[in-house]
Parts: structure tokens; C-alpha cells; sequence
């Protein structure tokens, strides 16, 4: 009997409370439903914010177009009907699924007018009508992240009623999810949903869930909510949010819906797992492995520029090289490079004419730089080695980083953490950017592939990227590089000829025994170390000479 | 501005950095009679070090095979000879922080000439250099060459220190075509990186258009806006007492 009477509870709670309030924002999963994931999954569902759990695997082709839009679903309901919830429980139930983002439509609120504000406040202002939102934003926002573009979508403050000046910006998700209780009323945001879910709930029960929401979270009285409620909210529900459920694909219980749910996650699971690539291995695949350097060199593109081999650069190359060198060394003659090779990129910004007077009085017709924006973006972990040399030579560049590592069963890239300068971000700004990237070497060139195309998908244009690095393989992905961003600009210190997958070793041996152990074979790994590395199951390509673990030897 | 600087113009023993817009917009930042003193220190120290790289590349190297983590060999090669730097005071002294950023703990000494008023000509009233500079090679340091005078002094110095003039290489930002003409024909031997070439020299001997005095800009130009300034008084001292 005490049982009995305990389900029930539960069931009234799960009923009155789906956590499908909407404020706070920023509340983790506490679901009732689907327990089997809560353990595993720690995504905090934010709003507004993308959820990443490992890395977000390529989207595009070896052609360095997109593959594929983004997935997006949009979730209408009444208010306190349990959209979130539903986003929510979406979320988790795709569990390792990269990249997703909760849109709320709670964000494009309109920029109110003095006389508005003044209703807001008297609670007076109807929030609940298509006229509140500013609907051609949300869809030019939408349109955007679908397309895989950056959007910097407005920030409403319900303190203030009012929209704030800054913005937040979004990027990279391959799943977006579109909630709030307009979100099928405007045709332009229906034309860019791949799944239009509408959440249906009874009122009785929207109307008990929002008077427990509103005065328990909110401190309002329920006479409040009550005159609220018949007001704006229960009309514009008649008006103009049930009418648009005859939009949905599928139209979703406000409680006891985890089968519901289940079905939705399958069906976005099989059409995500349809647009997966193995871009790694297919960019090695396409050059021939193990080339003698003469079979490449003639395949140089106008726009790979190899620093003069004077007699220091050599020099310095044989100091970064050698196995033996101290790290003090290293680190001193890898940043002496880096900033040679960056005064060489920055040769290729472009000037403009500008008159000056010098003390002695003589005029001087000289040049000045004729950019607006110009930044710095390192591919982390090895590109951090350049920085330094990019500082010496653009006083106070600002720096921003892209945080790829390569998956270790498939050798996948994937992009695990961006964050880039403001210059970036804006797309308008960024069509005016020159962007240097930074990354130790091109080997398979999946890695500045990604950043590449990061940089692309965010405006800046192809010839305003000047990759930076120290060395290239000659018969690596940099032709694949070469043939899908043609204009990209790569200036390098040298390039070594061969490229070739190994087991991960230069992690194991020191340098003493490897020496001794393996003398005149070059590239024959000690059988310890093999075995090692086997069982670690860890492949990677390997640049040969090279210079080895650039990021290791830097950092570690 | 073109400078005069078709290779054929020059006498042989002449490196000028390659003329990239670059460089000139480098040129045109310390030039300005309105730049910062901050803007001249970090804008002067990138050409000094592109200066510096272009002069090491006349030492001489050796072949030298090197193994790499990866386990391939490396035919590379080896740095050959000791080296240091030699700064003619003051302005010299300013490039000596390019020249640490691109030799680590590179050895530097000092020679301090300038005009005997009596005779006019260039006297040496200083000088302190490393005790086996004989063994090395020297890069010596002046950023301006106007009429060469303190230059063709300074190698004086050091070949008296047992120096051969093959083994100086001289340093400089800008030099003019007079200057030029004068040292190469004194010591045809020594090298000479420049940055540019100008057009020539005013009445006062000062380069045209040239960047002013460059150790003045260094250190305390507009020393009258900077006096509260503790570093920057400290040098005013230094060289005005």
C-alpha cells in the first residue's frame, strides 16, 4: 500500500514538474525519465550554448565542401507544455551524439520600445503573441547555424525586459533544437526544420504547472498568474500555438513520454550516423604514401612558399631535428624560427602608400599596412611553438586557438574547443580579417584542413589565411589542401619527403637506447617499443625527417 | 621611394635585405618623426633582426648528419666558428638587444669614437673587446652610416685587436651611398648587411631622408614628455652628464 502510494507521488511530481521550466537556464538533467542514461551522459543541457561530449568529427568533404547541413528540430508546444523537457531528454538520449545546441526562442524577443517597456513592467505587455518575437532575426540566426556558419544571437533579459547589447555567439553544432511556443508559427523557421516535434499537453495541466512554477520559482502570487493566464497566455495558446501542431511530423504527449522520445532519438541517430566521414585516412589515401621526393617536388602549388635554405635556417633546422638536442636549445631555436618565418608571412599582408616626415625634415614616401583586422588562431597543441614568433613580429596580435586532436580508433580529427578572436567571430569583421594559422607541420593536413575550414565557414575568405608552419611533407595532405582551398597561402621552413603511418613511438624511446639498439636503420623501431606501441594501439603518420613530437618537445 | 640599390651599383662586398613592401612599411613606421618610442623600439628590433640573420648567413657552416626522433637521419648542418657582436657607441648599443634575440649569450664589446674637434676626423676615446676576439668572428654595429667615418675607424680598432677584415661583417639599418662608397673602397674585404639605402647626405652630414639620430630616438627622444619616466631619465643621464 505504501508502495502504491509512493509511485503515486512520484507520478504527481513527474506530472506537475517535467523540469520543464523554463528559467533557470542553466540547470543540469535531473529527469525522472530515461534513468539508464542519467549516469552516463553529464551534458549540463544549457540553453543556447553548444554541448559537446568527445569532438566534433569532420562535416565536410575531401573537397572541403560541406557534406551536410545541420539537423535541426523544432519544438512548439504551449507554455509549461514540457518543450525543454522534451529538448532535453532528446539530447540525452542521443548520448555521445557531438555537437548540439538548444535554441530558444525566449532569446529574440523584440528590442522594446520606451512605451512598451513601461507595459512590460505593469505586466501589460502580451509576450505571448507572434509579434513579440522577432522573427526574421530568429530565422536569419537559424539559417546561419544550419548552414554551419558562426551566429551571434541576441541575449533577452527578462530582469530588464529588455535586449541586451552584447551577443552570444554560437557555432559548430550539428544538431540544433528550436524550442519555444511560436516555433512552428513562422513559415520561414518551418522551411528550416528537418523535424517539427509539437509537444501536446492538456491545459489543466499547463495551467497547474505554470502556477507551481511561477510561484514557487518566480515569488508570484497566483491571483498573478491567474489573470496572466487569461489574459495573454491561454488566448494566444487558442490562437496561435495549437493551431500550428497540424505542422508537426509528430506530435509528442506532454508526460509519459519516453517512448515518444525514443523513437525521435533513433530516428536523428540513424540519419546523423548516414553523414559521418573518415576524412583522415581518406586525405592519406589519395597521395601515394612513401614517394621519393622527386615525384612530388614538381607538384608544388604557387601558394606553398619554402623560407630560402640559407646556411642558418639549415643550421637551425639541424639543431631542431637532432634527437639529442636539450630542450633549452629547442625552445630558443624553434621560437628564432617562428619569427622568421613570420616576418616571411607577413610579407604577404597587403600595403598601401603612405607619406611621412622624417626628424631631418625630408619627406618620406613610404608603405604602411592596409588591413583592418589581423589575428592569430594556433592549432593546439603544436602550434603553440609559433606564438611566440607571431608576438615578436605583430605587436599585441591577438591570439586565438583551435583545440583539435585526431580520434584513436579511427585517426579522425576532431575539434574539441575553439575559441577565436572577436575579429573572427563577427562575421562581418571576418570578411576583412587576415587570419595567420598556426600549426607545427602539414603531415596528413587533416588538422589544417579543419582550422581551415573553420576559418572559411566563419567569412574569412580563402586568400586572407596565411598558414604558418615549420615543416611540410611533400607528399602529404598539403596537395589535398592544395585542391580544395586552392588560395590559402602556406608559408613553411622546409620540406621533408616522406610521409608514412606508424605505430605512436617517439613517446617511448630514449635516446640512448634506441641509438644503440637500432644503428643504421633508420625508421626500425626496436622490438620493444613496437610491441609497446602496439598495445597502446596507437597509429599515427609520421614526417620524416621530421622533428619529431614538435608539442612534446616544446612543451614537455 | 626607389633606392639606388641595383645590385650593379653596389660594390660586391653589399647584402641589402630584400626590398618587400614589408620592409618598407617597416621603414616607414621609424622613419615618422611622429612614432612612439615604444613603436621605434619594437619596429627598429625587427629589422635589426632581420639584419642579424642575413649577416650569419655569411659564416661559414659545416656538413653535419644528425639523427631525429623519428628515427631518420638528417644530412644537415653544423654552426662553424665563434662569434660576437661589437657595438659602436651609442647608437650601436641599441641593436644589441636584436642581436641577443637571435645569438643567445653572444659576447659583446664596445668602442666609443667620435669627432676630435681639433683635427675633425673620427678618435677612438673607448674601447673594451673580448679577450680572443682575434678567434672570432665579429659583427659590428652601427645603425646608421652616413659618412663612414666612425665605421672605417672602428675596423681600424679591431684589426689592430688582430681582426682580419674578412672576418667583420658590418651591420647596419640604413646606409647612404657616400658612406657606402667610402668604407667599401677602405676595407673591400668586410661585408656590409644593409636594410635600405638612401638617398644621401644633407649639408650636416645627416642621412636624407634617413630617421634622425637614431640612438637619440632610443633612448630619449622626447625625453621633455617622458621625464616622469624613470627609465627614460636614467638614460638622459647617463649620456647627457
Amino acid at each position: 500500500m505504501q508502495n502504491i502510494e509512493g509511485v503515486d507521488k512520484k507520478k504527481q511530481a513527474q506530472l506537475l514538474d517535467p523540469s520543464g521550466a523554463r528559467p533557470p537556464l542553466s540547470r543540469s538533467i535531473t529527469t525522472t525519465l530515461n534513468p539508464s542514461a542519467r549516469s552516463e551522459v553529464l551534458l549540463q543541457a544549457k540553453k543556447n550554448t553548444i554541448l559537446t561530449s568527445h569532438g566534433r568529427p569532420p562535416w565536410y568533404g575531401e573537397d572541403g565542401k560541406h557534406l551536410s547541413e545541420a539537423f535541426v528540430i523544432g519544438i512548439a508546444g504551449g507554455s509549461a507544455s514540457g518543450k525543454t523537457h522534451v529538448a532535453r531528454c532528446i539530447v540525452q538520449a542521443l548520448g555521445s551524439i557531438p555537437t548540439v545546441v538548444i535554441l530558444s526562442q525566449d532569446s529574440f524577443y523584440k528590442r522594446h520600445s520606451p512605451e512598451d517597456l513601461k507595459l512590460a513592467f505593469a505586466n501589460r505587455y502580451d509576450f505571448d503573441h507572434p509579434d513579440a518575437i522577432d522573427m526574421p532575426l530568429f530565422a536569419s540566426c537559424l539559417a546561419d547555424l544550419k548552414a554551419g556558419r558562426q551566429s551571434n544571437i541576441p541575449i533577452y533579459s527578462f530582469k530588464d525586459h529588455q535586449r541586451l547589447d552584447e551577443t552570444k555567439y554560437l557555432y559548430g553544432a550539428s544538431i540544433i533544437i528550436v524550442e519555444g511556443i511560436l516555433a512552428l508559427h513562422d513559415p520561414e523557421l518551418r522551411s528550416l526544420y528537418d523535424l517539427k516535434i509539437f509537444v501536446q499537453c492538456d491545459s489543466d495541466l499547463m495551467l497547474a504547472r505554470r502556477i507551481r512554477r511561477d510561484v514557487h520559482e518566480r515569488g508570484r502570487s497566483v491571483e498573478g498568474v491567474l489573470e496572466q493566464y487569461l489574459r495573454y497566455v491561454k488566448p494566444a495558446y487558442d490562437n496561435f500555438v495549437q493551431p500550428t501542431s497540424r505542422y508537426a511530423d509528430i506530435i509528442v504527449p506532454g508526460s509519459d513520454n519516453t517512448v515518444a522520445i525514443d523513437l525521435i532519438a533513433t530516428h536523428i541517430r540513424r540519419k546523423i550516423d548516414d553523414r559521418s566521414s573518415y576524412l583522415r585516412e581518406r586525405l592519406a589515401k589519395i597521395a601515394p604514401r612513401d614517394l621519393t621526393p622527386g615525384d612530388c617536388y614538381d607538384q608544388y602549388f604557387p601558394n606553398l612558399i619554402v623560407l630560402p635554405q640559407t646556411p642558418q635556417v639549415r643550421g637551425i633546422f639541424t639543431i631542431l631535428r637532432d634527437r639529442t638536442t636539450p630542450r633549452e636549445d629547442f625552445i630558443f631555436f624553434t621560437d628564432r624560427l617562428s619569427t622568421y618565418l613570420s616576418e616571411k608571412a607577413v610579407e604577404f599582408l597587403p600595403f598601401k602608400p603612405r607619406t611621412v616626415t622624417t626628424p631631418v625634415g625630408a619627406a618620406y614616401h613610404g608603405k604602411e599596412l592596409s588591413v583592418e583586422h589581423v589575428c592569430g588562431v594556433s592549432i593546439l597543441r603544436s602550434g603553440g611553438p609559433l606564438e611566440q614568433g607571431l608576438r615578436r613580429v605583430i605587436q599585441d596580435i591577438r591570439m586565438g586557438s583551435l583545440l583539435i586532436q585526431s580520434e584513436v580508433h579511427t585517426g579522425e580529427p576532431l575539434l574539441l574547443h575553439s575559441m577565436l578572436p572577436v575579429c573572427i567571430r563577427q562575421r562581418n569583421l571576418a570578411q576583412n580579417s587576415y587570419v595567420f594559422l598556426l600549426d607545427a607541420q602539414i603531415g596528413t593536413g587533416a588538422a589544417a584542413f579543419m582550422a581551415i575550414r573553420v576559418l572559411l565557414d566563419h567569412g574569412v575568405p580563402q586568400e586572407n589565411i596565411i598558414f604558418v608552419t615549420f615543416i611540410v611533407a611533400a607528399c602529404g595532405g598539403v596537395r589535398v589542401l592544395q585542391r580544395a582551398f586552392p588560395r590559402v597561402r602556406i608559408v613553411c621552413g622546409a620540406v621533408d619527403p616522406v610521409l608514412r603511418e606508424s605505430w605512436a613511438l617517439w613517446d617511448t624511446p630514449p635516446p640512448q637506447e634506441a641509438k644503440e639498439s637500432e644503428p643504421g636503420t633508420p625508421g626500425t623501431p626496436t622490438v620493444k617499443t613496437k610491441q609497446e606501441a602496439e598495445a597502446e594501439g596507437r597509429k599515427v603518420w609520421v614526417v620524416e625527417p621530421g622533428m619529431g613530437h614538435i608539442g612534446d618537445r616544446y612543451y614537455l | 621611394m626607389a633606392p639606388k640599390n641595383a645590385p650593379g651599383d653596389l660594390p660586391p662586398s653589399v647584402y641589402v635585405l630584400p626590398q618587400t613592401a614589408q620592409l618598407e612599411a617597416l621603414y616607414t613606421i621609424i622613419r615618422d618623426k611622429e612614432t612612439s618610442r615604444g613603436d621605434f623600439l619594437f619596429y627598429s628590433d625587427r629589422i635589426i633582426r632581420l639584419l642579424v640573420e642575413e649577416g650569419l648567413n655569411h659564416l661559414p657552416v659545416v656538413p653535419k648528419t644528425v639523427q631525429t626522433p623519428t628515427g631518420a637521419t638528417y644530412e644537415g648542418v653544423g654552426f662553424e666558428g665563434k662569434i660576437c657582436g661589437v657595438s659602436i657607441l651609442r647608437a650601436g648599443e641599441a641593436m644589441e638587444a636584436g642581436l641577443r634575440e637571435v645569438c643567445r649569450s653572444v659576447r659583446i664589446g664596445k668602442i666609443l669614437i667620435q669627432r676630435d674637434e681639433e683635427t675633425a676626423q673620427p678618435k677612438l676615446f673607448y674601447s673594451k673587446l673580448p679577450q680572443d676576439i682575434a678567434q672570432r668572428y665579429v659583427l659590428l654595429l652601427d645603425p646608421m652610416l652616413a659618412t663612414g667615418g666612425s665605421a672605417i675607424k672602428a675596423v681600424e680598432v679591431l684589426k689592430e685587436h688582430g681582426v682580419p677584415e674578412e672576418r667583420i661583417i658590418f651591420v647596419n639599418l640604413i646606409a647612404s651611398p657616400e658612406g657606402l662608397k667610402n668604407f667599401c673602397t677602405k676595407y673591400p674585404h668586410t661585408k656590409v648587411i644593409t636594410g635600405w639605402i638612401d638617398e644621401g647626405l644633407n649639408e650636416k652630414a645627416y642621412i636624407i631622408p634617413g630617421l634622425g639620430d637614431f640612438g637619440e630616438r632610443r633612448y630619449v627622444y622626447r625625453v621633455y614628455v617622458l621625464a616622469h619616466r624613470l627609465t627614460s631619465v636614467g638614460w638622459a643621464y647617463r649620456y647627457c652628464s
